[in-house]
């Protein structure tokens, strides 16, 4: 078995001579072996391709010049299996005539040196018969009852398409690397030239000089599908510079996605793909209605966040009952056993005069009270919008991740942008300098106010920016100083994602930073205006909850 | 590159507030840096780094305050063949560097950043295209780019090229080094020089071709005999200098200025005093704001950078009866092209010939094809019984250096060396006693 990554790729040469070809797609929890071999600044999928073959039962695979991560790859690769057929295959940008000949000589050579190392034969017109039999593939793939999604961008691995099956939308096609159906040319006239036209001619990726006619195929195939997931993978930039040429004159809604190839952001990418559907408008069914003796209808919303968990109850007139706020345990079920008890409680109902709930956040799918769970993006839409219909644009600072969320005049998502895999700019980074400082979170804010001297924190990364604090106050700064230092690097942050989403007023803050007034502050002087935080910035994602659960009777 | 501190802060707040209408003030800048380093040069290094600076000044002032004299290039586009008709080439990468004078790349990073550029791309493409997306810096007529060395070229170009409709030519250097690649760049060459006369409408003289490769030749050797006599003497320079060197060999390689720079840096280096500190070759980019590195490298008689691969990455004698061909191979054999153990195999070379005491790798964030490589080319020198230390940082964006992390390694690294050498007199002593 020889495995590719390419669709460059000549896998049909392989499988005319009787070779099992393998698409690698590697499924990994970690990158272990590629930490030791590699740098750990490699595109993930590099990384992923290291250790899938470290573990499978490869003889070899074909590796095209595909960019600079697939190169050192291949580096690593030959020093680790010199008795493997590794093969890079120079494959060339220009798709003219030139590199077609190019092309074809380079396969050549790889066929001979295959052939040496595997004592198999090629002979071109067992290849010619085995292109004539192969059938079109199909490309595209439209559904009327679904909501049709298209996918864009650097090779998305099949965990994003299962999660879009299981919201029952449909994948109508996929232009990331190997994600659409072979095209082969067959000409029985020139059989390998043909193939290798063929090859070249293929949907351009963006390695290749023309892909400037990538734009016109994008239009035509972008007319005809509900929204797009453009897809980017953690250290591969090529096809960020496509996405901001795009936003600006694709009339699609568009959510970028990054992913690392591990299982490990599992629950982001669910959270980011089935918000990105909920602002499509997949519609649901209506429930029926229960009523209280006094014909009071109530519904609860229930927020599980990484740091607390937050519950609201409302009646059908929209007004809050009550609310709880209980800080998340390590079990995320056990807190939202709580929080329900205890909002319960403080309403004076019992479980069975709740007519719906409605979960969200990162714990929304692990509490089995729950009847029906939304993402906390659209949550924190309609959340906003209960409080303040003048809002249009939402930071929301929470503790394990940080997004600004652009609404419509009627509270509906429009676009959103969540920060990346990394600390830098939650909530969790202030607890992390705060504990450095020996000051409680809530003493870090109201410091920071007392500040008289501006100290920047300049590393991005929390990691670096903790050990710059420790740093200062080695130098014996001043702990307001450096307090107010760090609410400036997250407002940085934070005006980094409000600016990606539009920057439209009035802001509004929730989560529990916004409690935080150094950093609201500095937020505000960022971007020159006001944040309207309400009284429990800590609910909004619940009351949001309870208003799409009011939704589902048309309340 | 230093400006008045006052100057840069006013024309960065400019820039900041209104890009597009800061730029008269951003050249002026540039102009009157030129005319200070000439009356004013740096006392602390020496004449020919001084030289140097001005020149790489001269070349960045003078081109820009003429939108029509120069094209955007990147690091390896062919500048012999764009000589050939007057014009110069300004690279991308220095581009940033000097933008980076005024502070800005931090703006220039974030506004790329803000419109959907990958953070993890290379800090010199995200400062050049936040500079030009952001309108502060004027644009030119032409523009062209290798695939080499990295994947951000045909990008940033083809970027740039649909915002700002800069059209560009695309080198596509093939990855084997064999007569069928050289074939196939020298036609790419000769194609751009006709886009050249089509769009400059002047005539190309392949004379004046010929003659910029036997210079270029001529240069080549006299450099290595100027590292050769770098790792012999101490001539004062700073971070930056190495930087200056590595432009002028890639940008104005083939004029008879650059070369009689050269050749008086022969003659002033012998000048100088015995060097008897630590030789250091260094891989890849050089953060040349970075304090501590600075502390440690700019004028500092125990430890001098003798050499980088960044400046000699390519060695070989070139056909000048056969330009085209001869600059296609010089691409395609350059050590940042092909597989990591051609590079090692040429950075083994290099080492070879300049004994140095100690490597150090500096792996500039977002930079794949030179990070990726980095543990292979340390067993290689380990092989060659040479130490070699991996620093991570960014060669323009500070926010990305830690200088703490920095500071530990490099301390630590030079601690070690130190330590071996005192081991080693210490056998010898015990040889002589026995």
């Amino acid at each position: 078995m020889l495995g590719y990554i390419c669709k460059y790729a000549p896998v049909e040469i392989f499988e005319s001579m009787g070779v099992q070809m393998e698409r690698i797609e590697p499924d990994v929890t970690n990158f272990n072996q590629a930490e030791i071999r590699m740098h750990p600044n490699i595109c993930s999928f590099a990384k992923g391709v290291l250790e899938e073959l470290m573990s499978g039962d490869y003889e070899g695979v074909i590796l095209t010049t595909c960019c600079d991560s697939i190169r050192r790859l291949y580096d690593v690769l030959t020093e680790e299996f010199p008795d493997k057929f590794i093969y890079m295959l120079d494959t060339p940008r220009i798709t003219k005539d030139a590199g077609i000949t190019l092309y074809e000589q380079r396969i050549r050579a790889m066929i001979r040196e295959y052939e040496q190392f595997s004592g198999k034969i090629f002979d071109e017109e067992t290849f010619g018969k085995y292109l004539k039999s192969r059938e079109e593939e199909q490309q595209y793939a439209l559904k009327n009852s679904a909501l049709n999604i298209g996918i864009i961008g650097a090779r998305a691995n099949e965990s994003i398409k299962k999660i879009l099956d299981e919201n029952q939308a449909n994948v109508a096609f996929d232009l990331t690397c190997t994600g659409l159906g072979r095209k082969l040319l067959y000409d029985d006239q020139a059989v390998m030239t043909g193939y290798v036209r063929g090859l070249l001619s293929q949907f351009p990726c963006m390695r290749m000089e023309q892909a400037a006619n990538r734009d016109e195929l994008i239009r035509r195939f972008a007319g005809s599908v509900d929204g797009i997931i453009y897809h980017t993978v953690q250290f591969c930039d090529n096809y960020a510079y496509e996405y901001a040429w795009l936003k600006d004159w694709l009339e699609r809604p568009m959510l970028l996605l990054e992913t690392d190839y591990t299982r490990q952001s599992g629950g982001q990418v669910r959270t980011r793909i089935e918000a990105f559907l909920e602002s499509l408008g997949s519609g649901k069914q209506r429930p029926e209605r229960k009523m209280k003796g006094d014909k009071t209808m109530y519904v609860l919303g229930i927020d599980s966040g990484s740091t607390s968990t937050n519950a609201v109850i409302m009646d059908q007139d929209r007004k809050i009952r009550a609310f709880s706020v209980v800080r998340t345990g390590a079990k995320s079920g056990v807190s939202a056993d709580k929080a329900l008890q205890d909002v319960l409680e403080k309403a004076g109902l019992k479980r069975e005069d709740i007519s719906w709930i409605v979960s969200t956040g990162y714990g929304r799918i692990s509490i089995a009270f729950a009847d029906e769970n939304v993402t906390e993006i659209s949550c924190h839409g309609k959340g906003a919008h209960y409080f303040n219909p003048r809002i249009r644009t939402i930071l929301d600072i929470g503790g394990q991740d940080s997004k600004a969320i652009r609404l419509s005049e009627d509270g509906e998502v429009k676009d959103f942008v969540m920060n990346d895999k990394c600390a830098a700019g939650t909530g969790r980074f202030l607890e992390m300098i705060a504990r450095t400082l020996e000051v409680s979170l809530d003493e870090l804010g109201a410091i920071a106010l007392t500040s008289t001297e501006k100290i920047e924190i300049t590393s991005m990364c929390s990691v670096f920016a903790e050990s710059e604090v420790i740093s200062l106050i080695a130098n014996n700064k001043e702990k307001a100083d450096i307090a107010d230092g760090v609410c400036h690097a997250i407002a940085n942050k934070a005006s980094g994602l409000l600016r990606r989403v539009g920057m439209e007023p009035d802001f509004m803050m929730t989560g529990g930073v916004a409690k935080n007034p150094g950093v609201v502050r500095a937020v505000e002087e960022k971007i020159g205006g006001k944040l309207y935080i309400c009284q429990e910035p800590e609910i909004v994602g619940a009351a949001g909850a309870a208003v799409y659960a009011l939704e589902k009777y048309g309340l | 590159m230093w400006i008045a501190d006052k100057y840069i802060d006013h024309v960065k707040e400019e820039t900041v507030e209104h890009p597009g209408e800061s730029w008269d003030q951003m050249l002026l800048g540039f102009k009157l840096n030129k005319l200070r380093m000439k009356l004013l040069p740096k006392k602390e290094i020496s004449k020919g780094y001084q030289k140097l600076e001005t020149m790489m000044m001269s070349l960045v002032a003078d081109s820009l305050g003429r939108p029509d004299s120069y094209v955007w290039g990147n690091i390896f586009a062919p500048c012999e063949i764009i000589g050939c008709f007057g014009l110069s080439t300004l690279s991308i990468e220095c581009l940033s560097c000097y933008f980076s004078g005024y502070h800005l790349e931090d703006y220039f990073i974030d506004y790329a950043q803000n419109t959907g550029i990958a953070p993890t791309l290379c800090s010199y493409h995200k400062t050049f295209v936040g500079a030009i997306d952001s309108g502060a810096v004027p644009v030119p007529e032409y523009a062209v780019t290798t695939s080499l060395s990295c994947d951000g070229n045909l990008n940033t170009f083809r970027y740039l090229e649909k915002r700002k409709g800069v059209p560009f030519t695309f080198l596509d250097v093939p990855y084997r080094d064999d007569e069928a690649s050289v074939d196939y760049l020298a036609q790419q060459l000769k194609d751009f020089t006709g886009e050249l006369e089509r769009r400059f409408g002047k005539k190309f003289d392949e004379e004046k071709l010929h003659s910029a490769i036997r210079i270029e030749n001529e240069t080549r050797r006299a450099l290595m005999e100027f590292f050769r006599l770098q790792s012999q003497r101490y001539y004062p320079g700073e971070l930056i200098s190495h930087l200056y060197m590595m432009m002028g060999m890639h940008l104005l390689i083939g004029t008879q200025e650059f070369l009689d720079l050269i050749r008086f840096m022969i003659e002033d280096i012998r000048k100088y005093p015995k060097f008897e500190g630590k030789k250091i070759l260094w891989i890849h980019l050089l953060p040349f704001y970075q304090e501590t590195l600075q502390s440690y490298f700019n004028t500092n008689q125990k430890y001098q950078i003798i050499a980088s691969d960044i400046i000699m990455d390519s060695m070989e004698e070139m056909d000048d009866t056969k330009p085209f061909h001869a600059l296609a191979k010089k691409i395609i054999r350059n050590l940042y092209n092909g597989s990591y153990s051609h590079k090692a195999e040429m950075v083994g070379k290099l080492a070879e010939t300049l004994h140095p005491d100690a490597v150090i790798q500096f792996c500039h964030w977002g930079c794949k094809q030179s990070s990726g490589g980095s543990i292979l080319l340390k067993e290689k020198m380990q092989e060659m019984d040479i130490p070699m230390l991996i620093l991570d940082g960014d060669g323009i964006d500070r926010r990305n250096s830690h200088d703490g992390q920095i500071k530990t390694r490099l301390e630590a690294f030079l601690e070690m060396l130190e330590q071996g050498e005192q081991e080693e007199s210490e056998e010898e002593e015990q040889k002589k006693i026995c």
